[in-house]
């Protein structure tokens, strides 16, 4: 009897060992022989941004910047928040990160603050601060999402101008739906089920944050829930593209490389996904595909952006000082953020940058637009990427994605979906 | 004890931790056998201690270290408020056990647990069994097969989950041949929230299947042939001889294959993680394992995590306990 008691609380220690000891070994080793500080650069690599790319910014700015050696660390998938927090929790936070969303690390303390004057040379230094403290360096806008269409499945489906209004794009969805196309992509499979807010997030951007800027700050003060009838309007609204067929519960299933690629080998007419996407088509695919803004009731030009996506550094890196400065520089360096423009699409927010040449075309053109929102005043918040004080707590995006999932597949209702997400907010904020 | 008096001089045995009594005295004790066996005892159970502190104390102590004190602390933490990125701690009772005991999504990812432990348990174990008796023969392409069907537990969950994936998604290998046969509708194998726990469970049978084969097939090597062959004589059919002989002295065998699959199959993420993450949609194929490490690391609620942990740990322990003792209660020696 002892031995089987044994046995079998030996086989309960499996299971507690998987929190107990899961470690991730990502920590700096400090400074070394020659005096050199070795700091943990946590990155992330899609099909943008691969090795060759990220390794380049760091031999760059190794060359300015002496007296640092950096071990790269790369996230298993795109959620490098999710990847930053599991590594925090092993008490092995990377000394600097780049896109990593500050929300809990920066209360706890975890990250360093900049100062103003350190970002002189920043656009907008304080975007997505913690009440003006800076623990991520603002360094890049991304419009989130814009709709990138194909114009053979446009013209094979009579549609012969661009949606610009809510109306219309249903109008071109219908046509594109009975030429046997699927009209609207969202993809969102496997480990990318992130990948799948995206049109969602363009009609939260028209309808909550267009008429509602505050609407995160009043949920954060509990002035109001995820009831709020612009919300519901902005699901209502994603739920009656799913009821028409213009969004399909087959593409959901792929993952985002997968989608992505799909798209671009003819597979759907409108893609809604980041102004990264500009850059992923090759020269012959570029000149097929155009992009338009999210459409809004009445037309008016309503963009969703993001400003930050910059890099972090860990309070507790071995030479924090060190590291800033490495952050600092390593955000400056022209050919860096050229390759982010050439290779992600970034629009970079620095004051003395110079947009490289060879852009392409819809990334010429995902700019234009974004140039348009800013001078129209109509940039709004990208629900799901605030960042600073407020923003959504760590953990809930995962139960939108979820949520949005069960709506694509029929499997929820609007009331079921506001419910979800109220009462998860809830759980996670108490 | 023994006390050194003038004149006396103490005996030095080899091991330089035992004393050995004064010359007068074990000159006393000399005079007796029976003196002679206590002296004997007692040095060799100083020795066993010897052996035991040497072998024993260094691995119970990293065991005790690294497994031990993190369990405890880890269920410690599990009656706390604990979060990574709140400073401030409470002691909290069982108020995250009681939450996650009416709370749905855990009580869906038990669910989900239960019953992917459950299809893996007995679909490996029928059809470990049943290759097991096709491949206990002798020749080449037995020996070929056995490796065949031992290379998927040799390789890793993720890559076998990424196999799967690119043959299951709604457009992969699995759906473009069901598609090309002329199935105009094929089921999402993945994206199916009805589904796609039992397309989950499958891809774990399949991987574990050889190591069933194997247990199975050694235990099968340890039946004698005699029996078999006497009962033959006697005149029992190969059905009836399975029933009396193979199955009953394979039962060490369905104890040892079903307590580790158990232990598998309860502590499954890597699969969930790669084919699934959790879903499709709200928790449809989220594990116990997958909530604790969502909850920990993404939510970055320790304390709920680790009740949730604890919670595993019972559960897995009391089902283990459970099964070893149905097991092996029909367990026969030949």
């Amino acid at each position: 009897m002892f031995k089987k008691t044994i046995a079998a609380v030996g086989a309960g220690v499996a299971a507690v060992a998987l929190l107990a000891g899961c470690t991730a070994g990502a920590g700096s080793e400090g400074t070394d022989a020659s005096g050199d500080v070795t700091l943990t650069f946590l990155t992330f690599e899609t099909p943008n941004l691969d090795a060759a790319y990220w390794d380049e910014t760091i031999e760059r700015t190794n060359a300015i910047v002496p007296g640092v050696k950096i071990e790269r660390l790369v996230a298993p998938n795109n959620d490098r928040d999710a990847y930053a927090r599991q590594l925090d929790s092993t008490g092995e936070l990377p000394d600097i990160m780049v896109a990593v969303n500050p929300t809990g690390l920066a209360e706890a303390g975890k990250l360093a603050e900049f100062s103003e004057d350190e970002l002189e040379n920043w656009i907008d230094p304080t975007s997505n601060s913690f009440d003006g403290t800076i623990y991520q360096l603002p360094t890049n806008t991304q419009t989130i999402p814009n709709m990138y269409y194909s114009k053979a499945a446009f013209e094979k489906a009579g549609v012969a101008e661009v949606p610009q209004t809510w109306d219309e794009l249903l109008a071109a969805s219908e046509k594109v739906k009975a030429a046997g196309i699927t009209p609207i992509v969202v993809n969102g499979g496997g480990a990318d089920t992130w990948a799948n807010i995206y049109a969602l997030d363009g009609l939260i951007g028209t309808e909550v944050y267009a008429k509602n800027p505050d609407f995160l700050a009043q949920l954060a003060s509990g002035d109001t829930d995820f009831s709020d009838p612009d919300f519901v309007t902005a699901v209502t609204k994603f739920k009656e593209l799913i009821d028409k067929g213009y969004v399909s519960p087959t593409t959901l299933s792929k993952t985002y490389a997968e989608g992505q690629e799909a798209f671009l080998a003819g597979d759907g007419a409108m893609y809604p996904m980041g102004s990264w996407f500009s850059v992923a088509p090759d020269e012959a695919a570029q000149e097929d595909l155009g992009v338009f803004a999210w459409p809004s009731d009445d037309g008016s030009l309503i963009m969703p952006t993001y400003t930050g996506g910059g890099l972090s550094v860990s309070s507790s890196a071995p030479d924090v000082d060190k590291a800033k400065e490495w952050a600092l520089a390593w955000s400056q360096v022209q050919e860096n953020n050229a390759g982010g423009v050439l290779n992600d699409g970034l629009f970079v927010a620095l004051k003395d940058f110079t947009v490289p040449e060879g852009t392409t075309k819809l990334y010429d053109e995902s700019l234009a637009l974004y140039n348009d929102a800013v001078e129209n005043g109509t940039v709004v918040t990208v629900f799901g990427n605030e960042g600073g004080i407020p923003s959504l707590p760590s953990g809930f995006n995962a139960e939108v994605n979820a949520a949005i999932t069960d709506l694509v597949n029929g499997q929820t209702d609007v009331d079921g979906f506001i419910d979800q997400l109220n009462q998860k907010y809830t759980e996670l904020t108490q | 004890m023994a006390r050194r008096r003038a004149g006396e001089e103490w005996t030095v045995s080899i091991s330089s931790t035992t004393r050995v009594a004064p010359t007068r005295e074990r000159d006393e004790h000399r005079a007796t056998p029976r003196s002679n066996g206590v002296i004997r005892r007692g040095l060799r159970r100083w020795q066993e201690a010897g052996t035991f502190a040497v072998f024993v104390l260094p691995s119970l102590a990293v065991f005790t270290a690294i497994v031990f004190v993190p369990i405890v602390w880890t269920l410690a933490i599990g009656f706390t408020d604990e979060r990574a990125t709140r400073p401030e701690t409470s002691f909290i009772g069982f108020d995250n056990f009681v939450f996650l005991l009416t709370n749905p999504s855990f009580l869906q990812a038990l669910g989900n647990t239960l019953l992917i432990t459950a299809i893996v348990v007995i679909f490996t174990n029928a059809l470990g069994l049943a290759i097991a008796l096709m491949l206990h023969k002798s020749g080449w392409l037995y020996n070929l097969l056995r490796s065949v069907f031992f290379t998927p537990v040799i390789l890793s969950a993720v890559i076998v989950s990424v196999i799967w994936r690119s043959i299951l998604v709604d457009d992969g290998l699995l759906n473009t041949t069901l598609r090309s046969i002329g199935v105009t509708d094929p089921p999402g194998w993945l994206s199916d929230p009805a589904i796609a726990i039992y397309s989950l469970s499958s891809i774990m049978v399949w991987q574990m299947l050889g190591f069933a084969v194997v247990v199975y097939l050694a235990g099968l090597a340890g039946i004698p042939t005699e029996l078999e062959e006497a009962a033959s004589i006697d005149g029992a059919g190969p059905l009836a001889r399975f029933r009396a002989i193979t199955w009953p002295l394979l039962a060490p065998s369905l104890t040892i294959t079903t307590v580790m699959l158990m232990i598998s199959s309860f502590k499954v993420y890597d699969q969930v993680a790669v084919l699934t993450n959790g879903g499709p949609g709200s928790g449809s194929t989220a594990t116990i394992a997958f909530e604790v490490i969502q909850t920990a690391f993404v939510e970055q609620r320790t304390g709920m995590a680790s009740a949730m942990a604890g919670i595993m740990l019972i559960i897995v322990a009391a089902a283990n306990l459970i099964v070893l003792r149905v097991l092996q209660r029909r367990e026969v020696t030949h």
